[in-house]
């Protein structure tokens, strides 16, 4: 296959790049240069391991979601109803392992939301633990706005966007 | 400096290639008349087209085609150059391509000072065929740095992230592509999302976050051998690489006491040091050009606010930045260090802004409801942002001359542009 040997030679003869400028003397600019294009390799991510989950224990156990207001972390007395219920829950079965998973809405910059869903987790985890959950039985994670439950652009799905979920 | 957006609206639909907005570029364009190349017309064509756009993109020039002119010389003898000068053209553009055997192209290419009746430059690019895009934009950017004496951006690239839905999962790509949108190519595909992408000052890598493990981790990857590995290895999430100006150090936001906290990793040793300690959310950290300073968003005051860190001083303390309305956030230096782009909070209405720093006043510099990651193109001339409008999101631009533009339409959601380095 010459062609194909003629193009890496291309390649390689083009990974040089070079601009002289040959001459200044005058006024004039006089210069020559080559086009430099790099390769490219695309990759594919790995997959991601799907959690160990102990399913039973996880059937007895209701997941639950609690809701924050725009830019804000503090739990509200709603939110608070409902992770008394967990707690409860929790209590009852010693074996019950938690994930939080804090989320934003669309506004606001996607890293800043991303410190604003972790935090969202983490007041969720510090209930807890003020209420006796041992805290090696809660792993806290963010998606912040990457993982939306609803897609409008209003302040209707922006609300149920805000939340941590309990798993 | 007081700039006038006249915006014309454009439906969505004929965003199937780039969109040119423009609509107030400079006060004071330079005229040039730019003659087609001669040569194969069915190259010259792309060609002709490729350096109109990105000099038309700039904002700076206002460009007369052969049909609007009185001759179209193709040699310096031809030229009537009182003809021209009728015309109030500054400057002449003509060039040829070339083919230099089955494999090579070249292309020569002359401007002429009209006012003083000189060749001021004559310049040969050589290319290939099949590269005839980055031919064109080598070209479009020697006639810029000519004329304006800065550097081009045509030929550098921008690094974005596209979210296509699939039936019940999403698909994330990182993708490079020329400063025109085009010439895309992927670089990580993953079902989990993509966020934050950034170059590395030589832009031979990338660095971004991506949730393939289950949570966010900082990865870097080699452009051309696609090599990758996470930044560090650490249990907890990793966000928001930004690297230092001279390569040695990655900038992140690493969550090791649950809580958003910048670190400095040093990449030859891997020594980690840490920047800021607040109960407060600290992220999206910047540099400063020249490495002397970085820039982050924090939450300390109650909402999101930029803060800076003089790092060539002992035990500096962050200092706020801005103070004006209650979300300014993600925060960019201007390359000459004179002032910050970042995204701005406007009533309800997210918005790009800039800040001088002599001034005590922000600068919004765009209208849409939703707009986002302001990157800045290696000249310091033209930020690229994300724009959601409708729920759709595209890439769009805009000089400090006043120029807008946009780019393709993408296939899916199109976010956080980053611009590269100059690659010429």
């Amino acid at each position: 296959m010459p062609s194909i040997n003629n193009n890496k030679a291309q390649n390689f003869l083009f990974s040089f790049s070079f601009m002289i400028l040959l001459s200044s003397c005058s006024s004039m600019n006089v210069t020559e240069e080559r086009v430099y294009e790099g390769g490219i390799k695309t990759v594919e991510a790995s997959v991601a391991e799907v959690s160990e989950l102990d399913y039973e224990t996880k059937a007895i156990f209701a997941n639950a979601t609690v809701f924050f207001e725009f830019d804000s972390y503090n739990l509200t007395s709603k939110s608070i109803q409902t992770l008394k219920s967990v707690v409860s829950v929790m209590n009852q079965n010693e074996n019950i392992k938690i994930t939080l998973a804090g989320h934003a809405d669309e506004r606001g910059t996607r890293e800043y939301n991303l410190a604003l869903g972790q935090r969202r987790a983490e007041s969720v985890k510090d209930y807890f633990i003020l209420n006796g959950i041992n805290s090696s039985k809660v792993s806290v994670k963010s998606y912040g706005e990457e993982r939306p439950v609803a897609s409008g652009n209003d302040e209707m799905s922006y609300s149920k966007n805000r939340r941590v979920e309990i798993n | 400096m007081k700039k006038i957006f006249i915006l014309f609206l454009i439906p969505q639909f004929i965003f199937a290639e780039l969109v040119l907005e423009i609509t107030k570029g400079s006060d004071d364009p330079f005229v040039i008349a730019l003659l087609s190349f001669d040569g194969k017309k069915a190259l010259t064509d792309e060609v002709d087209i490729i350096i109109n756009n990105d000099l038309k993109r700039t904002g700076e020039f206002k460009i007369i085609k052969d049909e609007k002119l009185l001759s179209s010389p193709s040699n310096e003898e031809d030229i009537n150059f009182n003809e021209f000068k009728l015309l109030g053209i500054d400057y002449i553009v003509m060039g040829a391509l070339e083919s230099e055997d089955k494999f090579n192209l070249s292309a020569s290419y002359e401007i002429y000072n009209v006012v003083s009746k000189k060749k001021i430059r004559t310049s040969k690019v050589f290319g290939i065929p099949n590269k005839i895009k980055q031919l064109s934009h080598y070209i479009s950017d020697g006639i810029y740095e000519e004329i304006t004496g800065i550097k081009g951006v045509a030929s550098t690239k921008i690094l974005y992230i596209t979210e296509i839905a699939e039936e019940k999962k999403s698909l994330y790509e990182l993708i490079v592509a020329d400063a025109d949108g085009a010439n895309e190519q992927v670089l990580l595909k993953s079902y989990e999302p993509i966020i934050s992408p950034a170059w590395s000052p030589d832009s031979k890598q990338v660095a971004y976050v991506s949730f393939e493990t289950g949570i966010a981790k900082v990865y870097i990857q080699d452009i051309a051998t696609g090599k990758r590995s996470v930044a560090i290895e650490n249990t907890k999430q990793i966000s928001s690489p930004s690297w230092s100006p001279n390569g040695n150090f990655l900038s992140m936001t690493m969550y090791q006491d649950g809580n958003a906290e910048i670190y400095i990793l040093n990449l030859k040793n891997n020594n980690l040091t840490r920047l800021t300690n607040h109960y407060a959310i600290d992220t999206e950290s910047s540099w400063s050009s020249d490495g002397s300073r970085i820039m982050f968003t924090s939450g300390r005051s109650g909402s999101p606010q930029l803060y800076e860190i003089k790092l060539r001083k002992y035990n500096s303390n962050p200092e706020r930045i801005t103070f004006e309305g209650n979300y300014n956030a993600k925060g960019s230096y201007l390359k000459n260090g004179d002032g910050i782009i970042f995204v701005h909070r406007a009533d309800n209405d997210f918005k790009i802004a800039l800040k001088y720093f002599n001034e005590n006043f922000i600068r919004p510099l765009t209208e849409s409801k939703l707009d986002e990651s302001p990157s800045i193109s290696p000249n310091g001339n033209v930020i690229i942002y994300a724009v959601t409008e409708n729920g759709e999101s595209l890439l769009s631009g805009l000089t400090l001359s006043g120029a807008k533009f946009r780019l393709p339409a993408k296939k899916g959601e199109v976010r956080e542009p980053a611009w590269s380095g100059f690659l010429r």
